[in-house]
């Protein structure tokens, strides 16, 4: 087995006007021929600047200290720039996280494409011809006219596969995609994964996955090389990694996934500590400062590498010859343990949402008079009804696009709702003037999507976690204890009250907004995706501290996420929604061992389980999200789902009652 | 396992690796605008300015009024450093008392300008449609108007002074001021952050004046020192004009004027009005771009 790219001791060093941050330490990493290796890691790990460092892409202020990437027999780091011109694209093609950013979007994709192929020799027209092909063959739908599109026009989805058809138009001998399923969404990235395999064994690529979703890497990879904080802490191949790990940060790696525990937790698995400063060279071993099995060797001595069997390779010094212990069992060091359940869920309803519909203007009156639309609007939400009770987490679950945010917001006077009622401890919170809500504003908090982005830039930790005081002129001089007293709460050291939120990494930024929305003592918190943005061993961390202020304080939840795996281990209800309408309700549990709608089926399916094998054979839903301008008649699933018969497609179902108290709207829910 | 047994981030005495970060970004800027030649020449020729205006009976070596007839339209000499001008009056003291001037429109002018501009520019933006809409109008009208024309035309109504001239630079430095701040805002106006404070129940005004207006007022800052220099040149274009400072009061635009007068008996005079114009000029637009350069990082070099 011959590796086509073999990367051997590969040392950058980034320059920064604080001295040199060690990026890559001795990283050696081999890509056989027709092998998908994945390298996985969470940020910080150096992943990213491998790939930039064989494309030569490497940011201004970094330097290759030393090592070599030995590519098809030549070393990529010795070439002239000209030379590894020829050899991007050609040779060695990328597919980008975010189509969106990665492709021009003043080109159309045949313009784009037959720009790929400016080198070849041929009359514009076979370029074209070819160029159709591979767009037909990632699974474009009728290529020959929406080759002439542009980015803007194809869906998150559509606008990937162009990507990767792009990438594969030169026949390149090594494919790299760099995160390639994170900006979209579950249903969408099974479909990739499927994509990518299939590509895979027709084109016989070779291809290299940078991801930090260990489900993805599970799913999609022959060889995984796991790295932490700039080295290779340990590789092989996909079954060991996955079944017999060796070393402590992958076991605890994968025991962070959520997608992983199969029975209901309330309590997540994280990895304490934070990763190194890389400033120093560390002199033992990277992952000693947050090792639960450290042992004084490993803070004075690196690890040698250590060959088990099947190339399978890791570093620690647990492996060490003369230890007891030898290659360790499967220790749970972060065994989650079952939290009682106590009194939870009682009494009268803290939130209803009651048929509430929230929509959007599209084009002003006059226009729409004038163009002879009746109704110049789109629905983000319909008809959704939903209850919760306090001490109670509700999860709100759909894709990108569903109304999950709208309908939180709308909940929260943030977004106008255009009918319905949403009542608050018995009281219409609709309609409300900004001064008639802002006392209820005390007791109803948000949490926003982007950790540090949904703090003000120029404000103080201090000041962001006192300003619910100030606006509602309570505890007047007494600010200083309140910011104290909610650091404490959210476990974030006093001396972070004089940062600023740039100066946060997104676990304790997100902490800031956990303080910031409890700061008055809500009876209600929805929270926007409170894990986006963080890594697996942190997210967590962030579960565990909201399920534990909920224990004591009483909290009712309104999580609105995308990630059915976290939402699932923190929810007691999950309600499931698409296009903007409720599809399923109930418990989370049954929900999630019995999905009765075939779109939720999806959803629990489209889950990429971090097991290699468990891998699906089929894709759990095909197509894509209709847009919230034409919706489809009859029940709006009925474009996608396997199930669909003539009834779906004419006539809207309604809400069915099955025997264990879940509201479905389907006709044909799957009830065994 | 109870609650305590989650770990919390270590507390740390020293500073971690994100807060070093940020506080390496302040210092990395700083290291760059003292290694950059032109903004430190920008920063030196600034304070300059700024010294000699405040401190202009210090340096000046006899009375800017004095009239010294025997050595009348001197070249320079011991006694008068940059020479005399018809009445005999010192030159170089004139081009320091001129200064003042100059200093007292810019810092107004441009203060004044920047402040209404500012709110202006973020009512415009965060405020509804039809306000954004009208106030662009008032803005874009503004604009419209050539600045020395419409300075020659108020004069011509009312008389010259300086506060007509400070009014005016005012009145038309506005518009850019408040265009900038809009955009600014526009683009802050959707962001999460904002919209959490809504969420907080957080007033316009506050909004306005503790999260917004920290965030626009930099680039808006930047734009002002490089807005010192034009503002400079239109009081001087217009004390050149007559429009402007009234003699006696010495001006660089009166002294640029008296010389060019006689200027087939001396040279000094223009000379002397004219240089400390072009170093002012060059002093702030330097500072600017530099400062510009370092904390806009779009325009920076490298990734």
């Amino acid at each position: 087995m011959t590796a086509l790219l073999d990367i051997r001791s590969l040392n950058v060093d980034f320059r920064t006007p604080r001295g040199r941050v060690h990026a890559l330490r001795d990283v050696s990493l081999q890509v056989p021929k027709g092998k998908i290796v994945g390298v996985v890691g969470e940020s910080g790990s150096g992943k990213s600047t491998v790939i930039w460092t064989v494309t030569r892409l490497l940011a201004a202020n970094g330097v290759v200290e030393s090592g070599e990437a030995i590519f098809d027999g030549q070393d990529l780091l010795t070439y002239p720039e000209p030379r590894m011109q020829e050899v991007r694209g050609e040779k060695v093609s990328m597919v980008f996280q975010d189509p969106m950013t990665s492709q021009s979007p003043v080109l159309s994709y045949g313009q784009q494409m037959t720009d790929i192929l400016y080198r070849r020799p041929e009359p514009d027209a076979e370029k074209m011809r070819r160029a159709v092909e591979m767009m037909r063959r990632v699974g474009i739908p009728d290529p020959e006219s929406r080759i002439a599109q542009y980015p803007h026009q194809f869906s998150g989805g559509m606008r990937q596969r162009a990507g990767i058809a792009m990438a594969l138009l030169m026949d390149p001998m090594l494919l790299v995609a760099d995160e390639p399923t994170t900006a979209l969404d579950v249903t969408m990235e099974a479909q990739i994964i499927h994509l990518i395999r299939e590509l895979q064994r027709e084109f016989e690529a070779t291809i290299m996955v940078v991801s930090h979703n260990l489900g993805l890497i599970a799913e999609l990879c022959d060889e995984v090389v796991v790295m932490y904080a700039g080295e290779v802490v340990e590789h092989g191949d996909v079954r060991d990694i996955f079944y017999r790990a060796a070393h402590p940060y992958t076991r605890a790696l994968l025991e962070c996934d959520p997608a992983r525990e199969m029975t209901r937790t309330r309590l997540l698995p994280v990895i304490p500590g934070d990763i190194p400063d890389l400033h120093i060279k560390p002199t033992g071993c990277v992952f000693a400062p947050r090792c639960p099995k450290a042992m004084v060797v490993c803070r004075e001595r690196q690890p040698d590498a250590h060959t088990l069997e099947g190339g399978h390779a890791t570093r620690c010094h647990l492996l060490d010859p003369g230890l007891a212990e030898g290659p360790v069992a499967q220790a749970e060091h972060t065994a989650p343990e079952a939290v009682s359940e106590g009194p939870r869920s009682s009494g009268a309803p803290l939130l209803e949402v009651d048929h509430l519909s929230v929509r959007f203007r599209i084009m002003g009156a006059l226009k729409a008079r004038v163009k002879g639309v009746q109704e110049p609007f789109v629905d983000a939400v319909l008809n959704a009804s939903l209850t919760l009770k306090r001490g109670e987490t509700l999860g709100l679950v759909g894709e990108s696009g569903s109304g999950k945010t709208t309908l939180g917001r709308a909940v929260l006077g943030l977004a106008e709702a255009h009918l319905g009622n949403v009542t608050f401890e018995g009281r219409d919170v609709l309609g409300l003037s900004p001064a008639a809500f802002k006392p209820l504003r005390r007791d109803m908090a948000m949490m926003f999507q982007d950790p540090v982005g949904s703090l003000s830039p120029r404000q103080t930790v201090r000041a962001l976690v006192t300003e619910p005081f100030e606006i509602h002129g309570l505890s007047k001089g007494r600010l200083d204890e309140e910011a104290e007293r909610l650091c404490d709460m959210v476990r974030l050291p006093l001396n972070f009250l004089s940062r600023y939120p740039h100066e946060l990494s997104g676990g304790q930024a997100r902490r800031v907004g956990v303080a910031r929305a409890l700061a008055l003592n809500p009876k209600l918190i929805i929270a926007d995706e409170p894990t986006a943005g963080l890594d697996v061993s942190v997210q967590g961390e962030i579960l565990n501290l909201m399920g534990e202020l909920q224990r004591e304080h009483g909290l009712g939840y309104l999580i609105i996420s995308h990630n059915l795996p976290v939402v699932r281990h923190i929810s007691d209800k999950l309600a499931i929604m698409y296009l903007g309408r409720l599809v399923e309700r109930g418990d989370s549990e049954a929900i999630f061992a019995r999905p009765a709608h075939p779109y939720t089926e999806a959803l629990v399916g489209g889950v990429p389980q971090p097991d290699p094998d468990k891998r699906r054979a089929l894709v759990s839903i095909e197509g894509e999200v209709p847009s919230l301008a034409s919706r489809p008649s009859g029940c709006e699933f009925h474009t996608r789902c396997k199930y669909a018969t003539e009834r779906c497609r004419a006539e809207r179902p309604g809400d069915t009652v099955l025997g264990d108290g879940r509201i479905v709207t389907c006709h044909h829910p799957l009830t065994d | 396992m109870n609650p305590s047994d989650i770990p919390a981030p270590a507390p740390d005495p020293v500073r971690t690796g994100a807060a070093e970060r940020a506080y390496s970004v302040r210092r990395e800027k700083l290291i760059l605008f003292l290694r950059n030649p032109q903004g430190m020449l920008g920063l030196f020729l600034v304070i300059m300015f700024f010294a000699s205006a405040i401190f202009a009976p210090v340096f000046a070596t006899h009375d800017p009024l004095t009239m010294d007839i025997p050595n009348r339209l001197s070249g320079p000499t011991a006694d008068h450093w940059a020479g005399t001008d018809q009445l005999g009056r010192d030159t170089y003291t004139r081009v320091l008392y001129g200064g003042r001037v100059a200093l007292e429109v810019a810092a107004i002018g441009v203060s004044v300008s920047l402040v209404i501009g500012l709110v202006l520019g973020m009512v415009a933006g965060f405020g509804p449609t039809w306000l954004d809409n009208l106030l662009l109008l008032i803005f874009d009208a503004i604009r419209s108007f050539p600045t020395v024309i419409l300075a020659l035309a108020a004069v011509a109504l009312l008389g010259p002074s300086l506060k007509l001239v400070l009014a005016i630079v005012i009145v038309t430095s506005i518009p850019s001021y408040a265009r900038l701040a809009r955009t600014s805002t526009l683009a802050l106006k959707r962001t999460e952050f904002i919209l959490a404070e809504r969420s907080l129940g957080a007033s316009t005004p506050r909004i306005l004046a503790r999260h917004i207006m920290p965030n626009v007022i930099g680039p808006l800052l930047i734009l002002s020192a490089m807005d010192v220099p034009v503002v400079v040149t239109i009081e001087a274009g217009l004390s050149f004009l007559g429009l402007g400072v009234q003699p006696p009061t010495a001006s660089w635009g009166t002294v640029l004027n008296e010389g060019y007068l006689i200027i087939r008996d001396t040279p000094w005079m223009v000379i002397a009005g004219g240089i400390p114009l072009v170093l002012t000029t060059l002093g702030f637009t330097f500072l600017g771009e530099a400062l510009r350069d370092i904390f806009d990082p779009k325009l920076r070099k490298g990734r």
